[in-house]
């Protein structure tokens, strides 16, 4: 009878051969169930604000401030950017333009801004799975675990390696994403194509037929400059390297 | 009687846009690529009302981009960043008016014999040949001035290429292309500032406009109207050029329409209509590409490969086994991104560009099948395909031959860039684990900018979407004329295809009308 009541006291916990006078007891250990749930909900919660504070803080915290204004990228991908510039085109190497001289935040700027939204999202977050990514894909050495732009030199090649050569296809893809990104970036820059000798050609444009029907993008017809009188002869195939006697 | 003689041509662009509007017109063509100019143009000769709608605007001169990044982005769709899923390929596919004509690198070639054999017949086609298709090819030739690329415009880049396939007995040919008086600046993928290249915008569709068709451009058709096996026109919103924004809507009311708008937005734009034209479930499948991998080689001697036309010398000794092989160049940042290495190494490489060729693959991979859904969202196309492991062999011995022909034009080194083998290799000896190399369809880089099959022709109406002629099969009056119609692909580069296509359809709409 006992054992029943002191079951129907509801303590969930068996409480075999407690005489009811110790009901109190089960009150109390109900008492002690509920501050420890508290406890807990108070540790979770605490938990769940430090990881949220150091999410915070690893996200967009203690970036410096960038070189200029930009419209699309943000302090972050800048800083990223920057860092993954100089480990892709480091100073002193064969070609004289360093991956931080070219500018690479902002060309990405400027190509971000060409892009429709969602393509721009899906970059923005290639930039950031990279940055990122250390906390699970750690480089070798002290801050392993640090993000991509707070890494050593060294530390960002391990973990660009670790991308470019990975089992998986998928971060295989990712990172020639990432490469192709900062690539145009650094071709981009006109000393670098001049350098190379890939910078393409003065060439004089006729003035077609065509040309009398369409206006620049984004403009009405009247803003169309050319009239029949305006026509040139058409390209006489010349080749465009005859000035340069390369043949 | 037509109502086009009463009709001037003009064009519309997205600054005269400024209210709701409805046109009438004959017939309305949607997408202003190869297939769509065509049929505008023979259908405005034939004296037909023509309103060709556009979604992209004109690209002139003054809006190209040199930088390959920021043209892509432009003038291709989502940015020049479109892909497929299942295998990750990107795809490319043109939003501007002329289509992907402006920023090709006008290859013409025809495809052989052999290909429309196997389409006759495994397709149920009867005239089909390539006999039958000939006179097409002759008169889109003759307009657009198809010709072999002359020697003095070839340059080293594409000139190499030759000595190679000669040293090793493999046929090879200077490329036909669209061009008239091109000065080889190898510049096609971004816009021909020499106003050579004889894309669409500044060929086909100027005479279809002074023959009266109305092209209406910045215009996104979002549905093929209809009422049973009649097709009344189609609907849609104005578009800002670049932004993508999309604004007020329009109407284009018609005896006939004819979707032209490429081969993942036409089965979209079919779906999203209510799933038209598919009793027989086929819009939208068999979806396929020519997958392109490139290889680059290192000469000891200067190559200067920024001179020379874009594509001009192309080998088809391999086309039965399944590839052919050209010559390219590209903005160089786009060929760069092929380049192995990283930091110091990646900058050797880059530094050896003057001394590089660049020259490609693109293979029939019959095996590699997907398809084409709408997303719920957008025009945008979800495609997903996957490259078959066979069709990867057969990729790898593509590469395989292109790097015989670089140790045979005397290349000192090449990069294959295939996952597994090594970064450089240095004689055809060390080439040959190319061979012996297990290679998965993941351990390769390829990218495709031809797009096949997704409404396909078929003499029977229970396993394909169109008839020969391109009409739907569900259809009275409803036709489709880009390379979504091809039964299967068609081995070669698919523009002269789809425009002598086109060439057929629109003669025979002319007399149905
Ligand atoms: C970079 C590149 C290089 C290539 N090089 C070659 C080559 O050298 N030789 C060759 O043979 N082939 C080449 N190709 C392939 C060839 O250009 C295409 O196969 C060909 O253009 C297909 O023609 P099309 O008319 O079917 O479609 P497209 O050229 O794609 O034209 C479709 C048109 O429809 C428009 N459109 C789409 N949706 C809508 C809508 N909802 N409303 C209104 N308009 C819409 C598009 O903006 C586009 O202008 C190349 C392709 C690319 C992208
Ligand atoms: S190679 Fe240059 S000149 Fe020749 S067609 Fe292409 S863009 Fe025009």
């Amino acid at each position: 009878m006992q054992r029943e009541v002191a079951q129907l006291a509801g303590c969930g916990r068996r409480v075999v051969g407690v005489p009811v006078s110790s009901r109190s007891h089960c009150h109390g250990a109900a008492a002690v169930r509920a501050n420890s749930g508290y406890a807990g909900v108070v540790f979770f919660l605490v938990a769940l604000i430090i990881a949220g504070l150091f999410l915070l803080h690893r996200l967009v915290r203690g970036y410096p401030q960038p070189r200029e204004r930009y419209v699309v990228i943000g302090v972050w991908d800048a800083a990223f950017l920057d860092a993954a510039a100089s480990t892709f085109f480091p100073a002193g190497g064969s070609v004289p333009l360093s991956g931080l001289e070219a500018d690479l935040p902002g060309y990405a700027d400027r190509y971000l801004a060409s892009l429709p939204s969602r393509q721009r999202l899906l970059i923005r977050a290639l930039f950031m799975l990279f940055e990122q990514s250390t906390i699970v894909l750690p480089a070798r050495g002290l801050g392993a675990f640090r993000r991509f732009s707070s890494m050593t030199p060294e530390q960002r090649k391990v973990v660009l390696r670790g991308w470019a050569e990975s089992r998986f296809y998928l971060r295989r893809f990712a990172f020639t994403a990432l490469k192709a990104v900062l690539i145009m970036g650094y071709f981009g820059r006109p000393e670098c194509l001049q350098f190379l000798e890939v910078e393409s050609f003065e060439i004089e444009t006729p003035i077609a037929r065509a040309d009398l029907l369409y206006p620049p993008i984004g403009q009405a017809l009247e803003s169309i400059q050319y009239a029949e009188a305006d026509l040139t002869p058409p390209s006489d195939g010349t080749p465009v390297n005859m000035a340069e006697g390369i043949r | 009687m037509s109502a086009a003689s009463q009709q001037d041509g003009e064009v519309r662009v997205f600054a005269q846009y400024d209210r709701d509007f409805s046109e009438e017109a004959d017939v309305v063509v949607v997408g202003s690529g190869p297939a769509g100019a065509v049929v505008s143009y023979e259908l405005a000769r034939a004296g037909k009302s023509v309103v060709l709608v556009e979604e992209g605007p004109p690209f002139t001169p003054r809006d190209f981009r040199r930088d390959g990044n920021i043209s892509m982005a432009r003038t291709m769709r989502e940015g020049g960043l479109r892909a497929t899923t299942g295998t990750f390929m990107p795809v490319m596919q043109a939003n501007c008016l002329g289509g992907a004509s402006l920023i090709n690198s006008a290859i013409c070639v025809r495809p052989p014999d052999f290909v429309f054999d196997e389409w006759s017949s495994r397709f149920d086609l009867e005239e089909s040949s390539r006999a039958d298709l000939d006179p097409h090819f002759d008169a889109v030739g003759e307009f657009l001035g198809v010709a072999p690329t002359p020697q003095n415009v070839q340059g080293r880049r594409n000139l190499l290429f030759k000595r190679g396939c000669d040293a090793m007995g493999y046929s090879s040919e200077p490329v036909e292309r669209n061009v008239r008086g091109c000065r080889g600046s190898g510049e096609c993928f971004t816009g021909c500032r020499a106003r050579a290249k004889q894309s669409m915008d500044i060929s086909y569709i100027p005479e279809a406009i002074r023959l009266g068709a109305r092209v209406l451009t910045s215009l996104q058709v979002q549905r093929v109207m209809s009422i049973g096996r009649r097709a009344w026109g189609v609907e849609g919103q104005v578009v800002e050029p670049l932004s993508g924004r999309t604004s007020h809507r329009f109407k284009v009311n018609a005896r006939l329409v004819v979707l032209a708008a490429g081969c993942t937005a036409t089965p979209v734009l079919l779906l999203k209509s209510g799933d038209l034209a598919n009793s027989s479930r086929q819009v939208g499948r068999n979806l396929q590409f020519h997958p392109g991998c490139a290889v680059a080689g290192v000469f000891p001697e200067p190559v200067n490969p920024r001179f020379g036309a874009t594509q001009s010398y192309h080998s088809l000794h391999f086309l039965r086994e399944g590839f052919k092989m050209e010559t390219m160049w590209a903005a160089p940042a786009a060929l760069a991104v092929r380049l192995p290495g990283l930091g110091h190494e990646l900058l050797d490489r880059f530094s050896q560009f003057g001394r590089m060729a660049v020259w490609d693959a693109i293979s029939s991979t019959h095996q590699s099948v997907g398809s084409v859904r709408a997303r719920f969202d957008s025009m945008d196309p979800a495609m997903s395909w996957r490259l078959h492991p066979e069709d990867a062999k057969l990729m790898a011995r593509s590469i395989h031959a292109l790097a015989q022909i670089f140790f045979a034009a005397g290349a000192e080194k090449i990069l294959p860039g295939v996952h597994g083998l090594p970064d450089e290799m240095s004689s055809s000896e060390e080439a040959e684990r190319l061979l012996q190399h297990p290679v998965r369809p993941t351990d390769l880089v390829i990218a495709s900018s031809h797009v096949f099959c997704t409404t396909r022709m078929h003499g029977d109406a229970d396993k394909g979407v169109v008839d020969e002629i391109g009409k739907c099969h569900d259809f009275e009056n409803l036709y489709i004329a880009d390379t979504g119609i091809f039964p299967r692909c068609p081995s070669v580069n698919p523009m002269f295809t789809v425009m002598a296509l086109a060439r057929r359809q629109a003669l025979a709409i002319a007399d149905r009308i």
